[in-house]
């Protein structure tokens, strides 16, 4: 009877067009929520992933780049060279650093990196070129667009002045953003020569990298030496336990909505309905007769409602990112699949919780 | 008329009582209450509002069980039925009419006989060709596809009518169905389910206080507050004396 079900919803347009209007709001709310954490953790993490190295090496009190201090001395890179099997290492100091544009002014996660070695720079360069000399920054292309900044302009940090070559990709974290300027640089804007956050060591083909690794932990002091598939797991992790607590419980709320809004309608719309139901009784429905039809309504009702949302979702967050250039989203087709398998999960959750009425409906009123 | 005190019996109560419960009052609505219907008649429970005709046919429906007594529907105790079966026996043997018809609104005239077509476990597309069938036999054909809400109460009538008999039952039960007709129509509508009482051997039960359509019964049977005051078979004569002893 899946048109019974179908007239039923249609016979009172508005209020169907209202709750399907609130689901998919519900449903780009999820989705946008999914799409903003994996953009924030591609933001966060890619920088890792494209700085591939063989060892990361930071002090043995931080495991990751994203929560943690860690300092080492640029000095000790001469003793990993010397390790057998090692091929190259470059320093790289993160500092969170202000910096100033007439009377603007920003925070940046600034990484100071050394230009001639293979890896520590932007993971991708959007715009312009990368760094090359110790009077040039290149910014985050979500942060320079935000503070209105372009390739050409001078930007100040302290009272030195930096010419912008270049924006970056893959360096939005939403909270902060990453900016690139040289090591030395860097170690001009901090005051201390001949510090660093971490090493990234790579290593000559087929060289045994546990052994590097112990050698590392052998010459340097208090030091902890990650492969890169380990640290990349580290940051992720560090990530998530900031982000997914907040992200879950804002869906969660999502969901609960959505189930309350649908239940409502198929509430109503049963007890609107009750003398067809206690006919249908009489008559001698079948015991899933009565019940499959109000699944079927919650199903009908939330695939529309997924599809107006998907529908909606895409313009809407390209207007978002448009506006706040800081929220980068990331959209997989598995991030829909798995909002509209919620969805549909929880459509059927909203048919048993509104069959609880059917109970209460007896075929003897028909009869009233 | 036709006398089928013979045959077994479809429905048989014996001193069935029902007291609802409602808070702390109890109502006697069934007191008492023994008969008998069999295939090939049809019977009216004539009574004035209140006085428990309804809740004599859902009883016989299986809808409602007894307070006391012993209840059977076509030779087996009705206690004996598991839901299923009851629900079984309601989609197969059974064919209800209600007051004011009950028709579902929002499904089209056919959808509503192919309705009960599929309760009895036909398949959806040999429901929808039976219940067209069904539908030229009562010459309502052209009605298929129309809204309930859009018929008059005469084509209304037809097409409960064509309901009650879809799956071909053995007994009927009709609460009202000439309530909201005109006194012609209401003839019209006994006269059918008298015919399909006799024509194809089965038993229809008819509730009303409608004193005019007990012309057309077999049996009539007056229910006064709970309890069956009187039985009488067929001929005008005896209906007249119990309108003299109804008014
Ligand atoms: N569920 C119930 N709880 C309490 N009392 C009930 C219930 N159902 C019926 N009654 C009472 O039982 C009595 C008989 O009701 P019933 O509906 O069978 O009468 P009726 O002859 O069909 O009347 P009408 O001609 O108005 O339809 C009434 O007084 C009614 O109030
Ligand atoms: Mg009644």
């Amino acid at each position: 009877m899946r048109s019974y079900s179908a007239k039923i919803l249609t016979g009172q347009p508005l209020r169907l067009a209202i709750t399907i209007a609130g689901i998919s709001l519900c449903i780009v709310m999820m989705l946008f929520l999914l799409a903003a954490y994996h953009g924030v953790a591609n933001g966060s993490v890619e920088y890792i992933r494209k700085n591939r190295s063989d060892l990361w090496v930071l002090s043995s009190n931080a495991w990751n780049i994203l929560r943690g201090t860690s300092i080492l001395f640029t000095e000790d890179t001469y003793d990993i060279e010397n390790i057998p099997g090692v091929e190259s290492v470059s320093s790289v100091l993160f500092l969170l650093t202000g910096i100033k544009k007439g009377d603007q002014q920003a925070t940046v996660y600034l990484t100071g990196f050394d230009p001639e070695a293979e890896s520590g720079g932007p993971p991708r360069i959007v715009e312009g070129r990368s760094v090359e000399n110790d009077q040039e920054i290149v910014l985050d292309g979500a942060f320079a667009s935000k503070f209105h900044l372009s390739v050409g302009e001078v930007i100040k940090v302290r009272d030195t002045e930096l010419k912008i070559v270049g924006l970056s990709g893959g360096t939005n974290a939403l909270v902060i953003q990453y900016a690139f300027v040289t090591l030395h640089r860097a170690h001009l804007i901090v005051g201390y020569p001949g510090i660093a956050t971490c090493f990234l060591v790579n290593a000559e083909p087929g060289a045994d990298l546990d052994a590097i690794a112990d050698e590392i932990k052998f010459e340097l002091n208090g030091v902890a030496v990650y492969d890169h598939e380990t640290f990349l797991k580290n940051n992720i992790q560090e990530l998530q336990t900031g982000f997914l607590p907040f992200i879950y419980t804002i869906a969660a709320i999502g969901v609960v909505v959505l189930t309350t809004i649908l239940s409502l309608l198929l509430s109503v719309n049963i007890l609107e309905k009750r003398k067809d139901f206690a006919v249908f009784k009489t008559l001698g429905s079948p015991r899933g007769f009565v019940s499959g039809m109000i699944i079927s309504q919650s199903i009908m009702i939330s695939l529309a409602g997924c599809l107006a949302g998907v529908i909606l979702y895409f313009p809407l967050v390209n207007f978002i990112e448009r506006v706040t250039p800081e929220i980068s989203t990331k959209t997989s087709f598995l991030q829909i699949i798995s909002v509209v398998a919620v969805v549909l999960i929880m459509s059927v959750v909203s048919s048993l919780i509104s069959m609880q009425r059917l109970r209460r409906i007896y075929a003897l009123e028909a009869f009233s | 008329m036709r006398i089928t005190s013979h045959q077994k019996n479809y429905v048989q109560l014996e001193g069935v009582n029902k007291t609802f419960i409602d808070g702390d009052r109890e109502f006697h609505a069934i007191k008492n209450v023994s008969l008998k219907a069999s295939p090939g008649e049809l019977l009216v429970l004539l009574g004035p509002s209140g006085s428990g005709k309804t809740t004599l046919l859902t009883l016989i429906a299986g809808l409602l069980s007894p307070t006391s007594g012993s209840l059977s529907l076509f030779g087996r105790s009705v206690e004996g039925y598991s839901n299923k079966e009851l629900q079984l026996l309601r989609a197969r043997r059974i064919g209800f009419i209600f007051q004011d018809f009950l028709l579902i609104d929002s499904l089209h005239v056919i959808e509503n006989i192919a309705m009960v077509l599929r309760f009895s476990g036909m398949k959806r597309s040999d429901a929808l060709t039976a219940a067209g069938k069904l539908l030229d036999q009562f010459n309502i054909g052209h009605l298929a596809r129309k809204l309930p809400s859009k018929l008059s109460q005469g084509e209304k009538q037809r097409v409960a009518v064509a309901r009650a008999i879809a799956n071909n039952p053995e007994l009927i039960i009709a609460d009202e169905p000439t309530a909201s007709l005109e006194t012609s129509q209401g003839f019209d509508i006994i006269k059918l389910l008298h015919n399909y009482a006799v024509e194809e051997e089965r038993c229809v039960i008819v509730a009303t206080h409608d004193l005019r359509i007990a012309d057309l019964a077999d049996r009539v049977m007056r229910v006064v507050d709970g309890e069956i005051q009187e039985e009488c078979s067929g001929p005008i004569a005896e209906i007249n004396q119990l309108i003299v002893v109804g008014s």
